[in-house]
């Protein structure tokens, strides 16, 4: 019996001294019972430190319960197991056909499944470890999904639908600009010069983000409304430089570069894969220092954009639009329709109004769970090893206690019938 | 920007060329009236090629009978779908005659039936002003001796605009001369010939 009392001692030492014991690591994992292992887990007033193994996308709550688990002093660590990182945004258009387009980060390679709440909307594969999708229209909530990783997007506020103004001179172009604009569903204004001190008009020209929300200049013309146009960019508005319109020194200052040389046409069909190849353009160059190239042909910059005050200006070197329209495939028009809607709504102004669903939607999204995880407790680390002794289950220490007692008194109570000192 | 060229239709049947001076006269005028950029000649384009896709506006007239084929109705329609604009002028001027008959019904079965255009439409005020709608020819008050005066042009209209402007008043004839002797006229009768270039290249 006190052979039996000294290894029972010995074996309770080292339970509460080895790392596994008092100060244990407590390993559970996120299938589906994350927050019942974490209420236990925090009820245990032995466990100091804790790893959680995740193998499916962590909760809100969960990844808060975790932060605050750490911030209380436990040593909270995690890996996953078949958990990627995953992020998705949305980000609605500024285009009366609605729409808009799906931002998807993750591992490079990976398939990714996206879908709204109207059902699937694209499958992509990560080549370079992102994707854009463009969508005709996105309903509700935009879920990323790879394996059991699952990130989620919500609708942002509703857009408030705003006029577009076309100013130029008489031609194809002007034309079937705000046929594609009104077309898509822009409310257009427009003046179209026909003679010296002559225009055609339509529509309120007063340039104000309360009613506008881009203008569109097509030509110099629009030179002589350079001041009006300035003062709506550096408010919010939006301008499109369209073909040399950048060529008149005052609007030349808004613009993202220089209009540089014409370049000709690449191709003369225009019911190609790129029909644009097939319209020559005013190259844009060398671009302002703030300025960004939007699309390039052959190391000639055809569209640019940079950032004005408040506002955007985007410049486009195309003057010939039209002739893609006409001469383009059966999908021309609405391909001309949509390049010119796309133009115009990056530069637009958005004004939102508030959506009465938008808050519930903001707090079911969780873009980037991963990358929400690391920062609330860490970076990943590699599971710790199993441990060696395993921990004493709670309750157990009270009976070991009792046998404990029990040897000893046993073994006193033999010593003292074999009247032993 | 592309100049506008004005581009004369070309079709099997008929006579497509019966108003070869119109053009260069038409051309003259919107060179005179405007700063629309305007291509010093005009062109001629076969209203069954793929061609008509380059010249958004397209005039097309002649005195005798029509019959459009299978190819030059497609582009037409093609055309006129994609916010084109044909512009027909009986060279006749009388009522029901071969051309008027056979080329309206062409216009139906292409794109659709001709209507009356009011005097009170855009079109009369888009450059120059015309209040009593469509302006006479000297066709229509003595030139024949048949006094026969139509009141209205006729049109097919797409999403509020002009898709097919239909005349037969014999614009042909009336602006049929060399736009030098313009200066014989107290008033340039071709006028109305700007407004419906300037109305093809805004509306």
């Amino acid at each position: 019996m006190r052979v039996a009392s000294l290894a029972l001692v010995a074996w309770m030492v080292r339970a509460a001294l080895a790392p596994g014991g008092r100060r244990a690591a407590a390993r559970m994992t996120a299938s589906g019972a994350l927050a019942d292992s974490l209420r236990a887990w925090t009820l245990d007033a032995r466990a100091e430190s804790l790893h959680v193994t995740l193998d499916a996308t962590p909760t809100r709550g969960a990844r808060a319960w975790l932060a605050a688990l750490a911030r209380a002093g436990a040593v909270v660590r995690w890996s996953a197991r078949g958990l990627a990182p995953l992020a998705v945004a949305r980000e609605d258009a500024s285009d009366p056909a609605g729409g808009g387009r799906v931002l998807v980060a993750g591992p490079t390679g990976r398939v990714v499944h996206l879908r709204d709440a109207a059902g699937m909307l694209d499958s992509v594969r990560l080549a370079s470890g992102a994707w854009e999708v463009r969508a005709p229209a996105l309903v509700g909530r935009v879920v990323a999904t790879l394996g059991a990783s699952e990130a989620v997007a919500a609708p942002g506020d509703s857009l408030a639908g705003r006029a577009v103004v076309v100013l130029g001179r008489a031609g194809w172009e002007g034309k079937f600009v705000v046929a594609a604009l009104e077309e898509r569903g822009w409310p257009v204004a427009a003046r179209l010069v026909v003679a010296p001190g002559v225009s055609v008009a339509q529509g309120s020209l007063a340039l104000d983000t309360a009613r506008v929300a881009a203008v569109v200049a097509l030509d110099t013309s629009a030179a002589r409304d350079a001041a009006r146009i300035a003062r709506f960019v550096r408010e919010g508005g939006g301008v499109v430089l369209a073909g040399d319109a950048a060529r008149a020194p005052a609007l030349a200052r808004l613009a993202a570069g220089r209009v540089g040389e014409r370049v000709r046409a690449a191709s003369l069909s225009l019911a190609g894969a790129d029909p644009r190849r097939a319209l020559g353009f005013w190259s844009i160059g060398p671009l302002a220092p703030d300025a960004v190239p939007l699309e390039s042909r052959d190391g000639r910059v055809a569209a640019a954009a940079r950032r004005l005050g408040a506002g955007r200006v985007v410049q486009v070197g195309y003057d010939e639009t039209w002739r893609w329209r006409l001469g383009g495939d059966a999908g021309a028009p609405e391909a001309h329709r949509a390049w010119w809607a796309g133009v115009v709504a990056s530069a637009a102004y958005r004004a939102s109004v508030p959506r009465a669903a938008a808050a519930a939607d903001r707090a079911e999204a969780d873009p980037a769970p991963f990358a929400a995880t690391v920062s609330a407790i860490g970076a990943p680390t590699t599971p710790p090893p199993s441990p060696a002794v395993p921990t004493l289950p709670r309750g157990l220490e009270w009976w070991m206690l009792a046998l404990l007692f029990l040897l000893l008194a046993g073994e006193w109570l033999s010593r003292r019938a074999r009247g032993a000192p | 920007m592309s100049a506008f060229t004005f581009a004369t239709a070309q079709y099997e049947s008929g006579d497509w060329d019966s108003a070869p001076l119109v053009p260069a006269n038409i051309i003259d005028s919107i060179a005179r009236y405007t700063s629309i950029d305007v291509a010093p000649t005009g062109v001629v384009v076969p209203l069954a090629s793929p061609d008509l896709a380059r010249h958004p506006f397209v005039f097309l007239t002649g005195h005798l009978p029509v019959r459009f084929t299978a190819a030059e109705r497609a582009q037409l329609r093609r055309l006129v779908d994609r916010g084109g604009m044909l512009f027909v002028d009986d060279h006749n001027h009388d009522i029901d005659g071969a051309f008027h008959r056979t080329a309206t019904e062409e216009i139906r079965r292409a794109i659709g039936p001709l209507a009356e255009l009011p005097n009170t439409h855009p079109l009369y005020s888009a450059f120059f002003t015309f209040p009593d709608g469509p302006p006479n020819t000297t066709q229509e008050l003595n030139g024949w001796g048949d006094n026969l005066l139509h009141r209205h042009l006729l049109a097919v209209e797409r999403d509020g605009r002009i898709a097919v402007l239909y005349s037969n008043k014999d614009y042909s004839s009336e602006w049929g001369y060399h736009p030098e002797n313009k200066r014989f006229q107290s008033v340039d009768n071709t006028r109305f010939a700007v407004n419906i270039i300037v109305y093809a290249l805004t509306r």
